[in-house]
């Protein structure tokens, strides 16, 4: 029995108590030292309190589906909003419902009919009208149009429906999916519940008023705490109990944990594992809203980001809890929320890091994202993934035929295109060659290696930022300044792509997704990088010759001066794209593109065969890192000043989604994804043909998304593969077969 | 003092030994068997000799003790293996799987094949694949082969790394006999051709012809060694490979004489000793 070793003490299983038991004392030690900080680290136990609730929904979606959910913090975002609309407005909005008749109705606007109307599926259904308001210090307060109660009962009906919904409509048909096709489709939600807020609400705050009674409870050593903050955490706390007694206690939690190691384990209990995961999945998902009404309130305000990104410190928590255990999910939850508090309240003394005279920021985000990284270093390869060994379902990756020739005809064709048309084409096919090299970078990490990487964006931002703060600052001419941003992407790439390199598969996505919120907040949104407006950025120029986006330019013709945005940048941007998109090609008809291949199939079989699997990892987290520079570079190029809220967390959501909808691992994958995202072709496609509102962009995306996850096929781009394939092979049925020449070096594969 | 010897080795699984302290030789040349009923720890020594699961005692290869390197550094000194389901790379082509084994990235080589891809040299490769009658399937995927010559890839692939030695993991495992046989002759004329191998197989009357030398594990412990003919005779063999009872009156029938009779009984039955 005790047999134990020297090191056998740091068993697995006592980490997270460890870790936990370190937070607790870092705690206790900052609690004794003075009286101002022991007040912050108290009023973070309201935030807290949310953060430990939707761990605790991330652990109730693992524990009952699999599902490390990306998500719930989206839903309780979502939640709050539920409420906000029906208390102040008195009505309950709808998600977008696609309307069989507008098709209709955009072709027949495209003849020229445009008073022509047909009915809509209405947006909001209103339950209540709110009352008069009266004028209160000069601005028009609302009386709310519905009571407290009746709201608070209506939204957990709607969040009961949405966990139904995400249930029957997502995750159930995911359920024998590998855990990345999940996590993809997680991601999906994320946008999807996002974009449906920023529609009926737009993405500014609204002011909520409080729900739970606010007066201040006076507490020993003159600390107080607003009574809302304690009802929260004792809510919480009752919550945690609660589920620590179902699942220990009951025949219908020991069969979500039987059923979590094995489907069979809850069949044999007599439970039906689909409904476990049902149930379960409309637990989390009210817990998380009901939290978000709930907390709303401690910030006065409710918008559709700030909540939803607390998925990062709530990751952090239920990491530490290794995705089990509830009681150290809800202490971990509370624990950083008291420590973001304290780092908030510290950063206004003089020795904290200083950037351009106010505290510098994000280093609340950066925390979370350190308990991340220290958790799974620590861990390595015992962390939680769900049955054995998880192969990573991706769509097959094609030798490509005739690329060049197909580059250079596509190429110089859009070349061309860029003087015929509109200027308002010409600025979406420019988005959209940007959005290719975001894409093409995707490719070769996701789809060749098979890491899912959710940082791409923020590994462009800080190429664009070094563009404008480092090139352009030290005049540092053209060609070298985004090779410059790019080498320094490639840097930071490789600084939060090394540790991952023990990580593979959903923790690898959660890992990336903690260093983008922590680049965007720590570097992005650093006052004396950015600020309001963001930095500027140079136009690019060749011996003189400028060819900014903004940049005036002679027609060719020689008549004068033409319309803007410049038509050279955007050929700058294709030759860009051609010799990405060819460098990426090559990759996969070279010996480093098989050995990618053969580490995403088999990380095991790759390294008996010789290939060096963290190896091949690096080169592709750096050659990832330095396309999405190349893309940063552009896309400051492109706006003439990089921004915090381009670059980032969300972003790279977004654009893991396009890439996967166009085909995560072939180049023409990257460009159709380069042709869906938001703002290019396909985005004027919409709003100038279809008139569908450039809004509905990411919601579409967010849904192909998930769709895609569920179905897991090649993207557009392989769809249409198999399209011209399977003519192909009718054609050449009989050819094929007798062409196998085995002796000689095969020819390139037709695929 | 053989090309490949272990002292000692041993791996411990939560506190259970799944072999304990094996002293293994394969001599240069020579074809050795590591034989066992169900769960005696073959694979786990494979694991163990090439770097898959970390043990204790040492790995003598080629004079140099590996013990420190990782599974990709010994598979580059020349310690090939393959595996119990073939373990292919199913999203490349047959020959590009064997390709995947014989080459190595640099990154000069890379930076080169960004711009132009090198048309690598196949031609060793195709002779690898013709050797095994696999040269017409080179450019399908393996999703599209059979089992058996899938698990013939599994084996050419190893072979395209030029080991020096290959550990085979049930390289016949789901072969009928015939394939079964072939296969044997096919390991058998590697191994006179100089490649030395260790083999873990249950079809016992494959193992009993073509080796030179037996190890035999029960529950991580070796219990016998010795030529196929002194493990013919080895009671102990018998005794755990059909249990307790069996151990006396069964001795003739698990002693094939004939290749792949007494394959059956080998894998069907289990220790209830």
């Amino acid at each position: 029995m005790s047999t134990t070793s020297a090191r056998s003490w740091l068993t697995p299983k006592r980490i997270p108590a460890l870790v936990a038991g370190i937070l607790g004392l870092v705690l206790l030690i900052v609690v004794f030292a003075n009286a101002d900080q022991t007040q912050a680290i108290v009023l973070g136990l309201g935030g807290g309190a949310l953060i430990a609730a939707i761990a605790l929904s991330i652990t109730l979606n693992y524990q009952g589906s699999g599902v490390v959910n990306f998500a719930a913090g989206a839903i309780a975002m979502y939640g709050g909003y539920v409420y906000y609309g029906l208390r102040v407005n008195g009505q309950l909005f709808l998600p977008p419902i696609p309307n069989p008749l507008a098709p209709i109705e955009g072709i027949a606007h495209l003849a020229g009919a445009s008073s022509f109307s047909l009915p809509h599926i209405p947006v909001f259904i209103t339950l209540a009208h709110p009352g008069q308001g009266a004028a209160a210090f000069g601005t028009f307060v609302q009386e709310p149009a519905m009571p407290v109660w009746a709201a608070l009962v209506i939204s957990l009906a709607v969040l009961v429906l949405l966990g139904l919904a995400f249930h029957f409509l997502i995750f159930r048909p995911l359920r024998r999916a590998p855990v990345l096709a999940k996590v993809v489709a997680s991601v999906g939600l994320f946008i999807v519940m996002q974009a449906i807020i920023v529609l009926r609400f737009t993405s500014s705050a609204k002011s909520v008023a409080p729900i739970l009674p606010a007066k201040p409870v006076h507490m020993p050593r003159g600390v107080s705490l607003p009574s809302d903050q304690m009802y929260l955490v004792l809510i919480v706390i009752l919550v945690t109990i609660g589920l620590w007694a179902l699942f220990r206690f009951t025949r219908f939690g020991l069969a979500t944990r039987a059923a979590s190691e094995n489907e069979k384990g809850a069949l044999v209990l007599g439970y039906s594992p689909d409904f476990l995961a049902g149930v379960n999945w409309v637990a989390s998902t009210v817990l998380a809203g009901l939290f978000g009404i709930l907390a709303a309130p401690i910030n006065q305000s409710i918008d559709p980001i700030t909540i939803t990104l607390l998925i990062v410190p709530a990751l952090a928590a239920a990491l530490l809890a290794r995705f089990n255990s509830f009681i150290i999910t809800m202490a971990a939850g509370l624990g950083i929320g008291m420590l973001v508090s304290w780092i908030q309240l510290v950063s206004n003394k003089s020795w904290f890091p200083k950037a351009g005279g106010s505290a510098l920021p994000g280093l609340t985000d950066a925390l979370p994202f350190l308990i991340i990284i220290v958790v799974l270093a620590l861990r390595g390869k015992s962390l939680p993934t769900r049955g054995s060994i998880e192969t990573i379902k991706l769509p097959f990756a094609p030798r490509s035929k005739g690329a060049f020739p197909a580059t250079m005809v596509l190429g110089l064709a859009t070349m061309a295109l860029l003087f015929v048309v509109t200027p308002n084409w010409r600025l979406s096919i420019v988005n959209s060659l940007v959005g290719m090299v975001i894409c093409l970078s995707l490719v070769v990490l996701t789809g060749y290696v098979g890491q899912i990487s959710l940082m791409q964006m923020a590994l462009a931002g800080i190429a664009g930022f070094t563009l404008s703060k480092v090139a352009d600052a030290h005049h540092i001419p053209f060609p070298i300044g985004p090779l410059l941003g790019a080498t320094a992407a490639v840097v930071v790439g490789l600084l939060a792509g090394v540790p991952a390199l023990r990580v593979r598969g959903v923790n690898l996505a959660v890992v990336t997704f903690a260093a983008a919120v922590t680049i965007q907040n720590l570097i992005f949104a650093n006052p004396s990088w950015s600020g309001l407006k963001g930095a500027s950025v140079n136009s690019p120029s060749i011996l003189g010759f400028r060819f900014g986006q903004n940049d005036p330019w002679t027609k060719l013709t020689g008549s004068g001066k033409g319309l803007l945005p410049n038509p050279w940048f955007g050929v700058f941007c294709v030759i860009v794209v051609m010799l990405l998109a060819l460098a990426v090609v090559n990759i996969r008809r070279s010996r480093i593109g098989r050995h990618m291949l053969a580490v995403r199939a088999n990380e095991r079989a790759a390294a008996a065969a010789g290939v060096s699997v963290s190896g091949t990892k690096v080169l592709a987290f750096g050659v990832a890192a330095f396309i999405a520079g190349i893309g940063g570079a552009l896309s400051g190029y492109r706006f003439g000043s990089v921004t915090a809220g381009y670059f980032g967390a969300i972003p790279s959501m977004i654009f893991l989604a396009y890439a996967y909808l166009g085909g995560i691992s072939s180049v023409s994958g990257a460009m159709v994804g380069g042709i869906i995202v938001a703002g290019g072709i396909l985005t004027t496609v919409f709003t100038d043909w279809l008139h569908i509102s450039e809004q509905y962009t990411l919601l579409l995306a967010g849904i192909g998304l998930i769709i895609m996850a569920i179905q897991n096929p090649k993207g557009v781009a392989g769809a249409i593969r198999d399209g011209v394939h399977l003519i192909r092979r009718r054609r050449h049925a009989k050819v094929a077969i007798s062409s196998a020449d085995a002796g000689s070096v095969p020819a390139e594969v037709a695929v | 003092m053989g090309v490949l010897t272990t002292t000692g080795l041993s791996v411990s699984f939560g506190g259970k030994r799944a072999v304990d302290s094996f002293d293994l030789d394969v001599k240069s040349g020579s074809l050795v068997g590591l034989i066992g009923p169900n769960g005696a720890g073959k694979t786990t020594t494979i694991d163990a000799i090439t770097g898959f699961v970390s043990a204790e005692g040492s790995v003598l290869f080629d004079g140099t003790d590996i013990s420190g390197l990782s599974s990709t550094m010994r598979a580059r000194a020349g310690l090939g293996r393959t595996w119990q389901s073939s373990e292919l790379f199913d999203d490349l082509t047959v020959l590009e799987n064997l390709q995947v084994a014989s080459e190595r990235v640099d990154v000069r080589g890379f930076l080169r094949d960004l711009f132009r891809p090198r048309n690598d040299d196949v031609s060793e490769l195709m002779v690898i694949l013709e050797s095994l009658d696999l040269a017409d399937s080179a450019d399908i995927l393996p999703t599209d082969l059979s089992h058996g010559q899938r698990k013939l890839v599994g084996v050419a692939r190893a072979l395209a790394a030029k080991p020096k030695v290959l550990c085979m993991d049930e390289p016949a495992a789901g072969l009928d006999t015939e394939e079964s046989q072939t296969l044997g002759g096919r390991i058998r004329a590697l191994v006179d051709g100089g490649l030395s191998v260790l083999l873990i197989d249950h079809d016992m009357g494959l193992v009993l012809t073509i080796c030179d030398y037996l190890y035999v594990l029960d529950f991580g412990q070796l219990i016998a060694e010795g030529t196929p003919a002194e493990i013919r005779a080895n009671s102990k063999v018998i005794t755990a490979y059909l249990g307790e009872r069996h151990g006396e009156e069964s001795a003739p029938t698990a002693a094939p004489d004939a290749r792949g009779n007494a394959s059956a009984p080998a894998e069907g039955m289990v220790t209830d000793g």
